[in-house]
């Protein structure tokens, strides 16, 4: 009943999926931690990242795409490609959630830790660096494996820009063959398999190093 | 940035659009979102493995494609016809319903065992403990939660453009296609977007904060 062909051009889809996916994450991850450290830090930053946040909180992701992509496209010439636009798009707002994980990550980490690290003789950088993250980090795994199902999940508004992903793919799929039933029904259940073994995975991660190092 | 005025009655449509479709979402999702809480929290086994296999379909695929499968395939399957706003607004609320389930449990699941063992001893039946003990202490703990489903489903509608639903995304492209000035015109549909979530998180704000139980924090239980 299922033609093997149509399940392999579904398949070729997956790889520019993920790789949105991942690039994107990447972008929030670099992005996520020095601001949620800087907002800690300076007070001053703090206003101007919080407008940041603020700003890929409260607009669609889509509409970034395409404010990126035929907004700034004419004058920035590598969003002229929609695979780059998707990826800069969820990126910037993947860091406006990973900061806010890592916010919540860093505040659990108990204030008389960052005493201890300074009557030591630590620097405040020094001691977020080998005292707070590395806790803060086992704490936000949970919040992360979440972001990343969510990023594999957006990542099918690229689809809207023309990016031959996996939603696309379903949809090219479904022209082709006039069935209205198995592109995207299998393309669904695709995503339901790279979602959840990824954030399941992180989630027992972040539990296990918990125990292992007796955080709460 | 004037010549977005001229269109002004085609955003205020895409913006009504928009918000009607993110309430009734929410609406069908507080529904749905109650009753499969209350069924995983309290059900038996076949009805907890039904209401998460239905959870997770609805929170392991994006939106776009359930829109795709609601629009294209369920037609297909069982031969009823329906338009581009009903099967939008379907499976908004189904979206909407599995997320807000999670939500709900944990509410439910924060108020404590020991009221239900005294609600019991005080001679209530399940239905009117429900109803005068743990909803009323469990819809008002769901609140700071429930703003996250709020903004994350009102900023998710942009995705109704794949089944062609004039919302406000989908009006922002036709303006720019017609003018030529992408750049003024997604600016300001994303200020809208904008100001619409963040006067709706003030409001959510002052409804939880004039309903909240004295005293009980979410943080203490959450």
């Amino acid at each position: 009943m299922i033609d093997p062909n149509d399940l392999l051009f579904l398949l070729q889809g997956v790889p520019a999926t993920l790789a949105i996916s991942f690039l994107s994450f990447g972008i929030g991850f670099a992005l996520g931690i020095p601001i949620a450290v800087a907002r800690q830090m300076s007070p001053s930053l703090s206003y101007l990242m919080e407008a940041y946040e603020k700003a890929f909180r409260g607009i669609p992701v889509l509409v970034f795409m395409l404010l990126f992509y035929f907004g700034l496209g004419g004058f920035v010439p590598f969003l002229k490609d929609p695979f780059t636009c998707a990826v800069v798009a969820l990126g910037l707002r993947s860091g406006a959630f990973q900061s806010q994980i890592f916010r919540g990550a860093i505040n659990s980490v108990d204030k008389q830790q960052m005493m201890a690290a300074l009557s030591l003789g630590m620097t405040k950088t020094e001691a977020f660096r080998y005292v707070i993250l590395p806790q803060a980090f086992i704490v936000a795994l949970p919040g992360l494996g979440s972001e990343i199902s969510l990023l594999i999940k957006d990542s099918s508004y690229a689809f809207i820009l023309g990016v031959l992903e996996l939603t696309k793919h379903a949809d090219i799929l479904r022209k082709a063959s006039r069935s209205f039933v198995f592109p995207y029904l299998m393309a669904a259940v695709l995503y339901i398999l790279m979602t959840f073994p990824i954030a399941n995975y992180l989630d027992k991660w972040g539990s296990r190093l918990k125990t292992k190092y007796g955080l709460r | 940035m004037y010549f977005i005025l001229e269109y002004s009655q085609f955003i205020i449509e895409g913006f009504y659009v928009t918000v009607t479709m993110t309430l009734v979402g929410l609406a069908g999702g507080v529904v749905l979102g109650v009753l499969s809480a209350l069924g995983d929290v309290y059900g038996g086994k076949l009805l907890k493995i039904i209401i998460n296999s239905y959870v997770e379909f609805f929170r392991g695929s994006p939106l776009i494609v359930q829109l795709l499968i609601f629009y294209y395939s369920i037609p297909a399957i069982t031969g009823v016809k329906w338009d581009a706003l009903t099967a939008g607004s379907l499976t908004l609320m189904l979206n909407s319903g599995a997320y807000q389930k999670g939500y709900f449990k944990g509410a439910i699941e924060a108020v404590f065992k020991d009221q239900l063992i005294a609600a019991k001893s005080l001679g209530m039946t399940f239905p009117q403990t429900l109803r005068h003990v743990v909803l009323p202490q469990a819809l008002r703990i769901v609140i700071p939660p429930w703003t996250n489903e709020y903004v994350s489903l009102g900023l998710s509608t942009s995705a109704l453009i794949v089944i062609g639903i004039r919302e406000l995304t989908n009006v922002a492209v036709s303006i720019s296609a017609q003018t030529f000035r992408p750049l003024e015109v997604y600016l300001f549909i994303g200020l809208i977007y904008f100001v619409w979530i963040t006067l709706s998180l003030k409001v959510l704000d002052w409804v939880y904060n004039k309903v909240k139980i004295p005293g009980l924090a979410v943080s203490e239980v959450m």
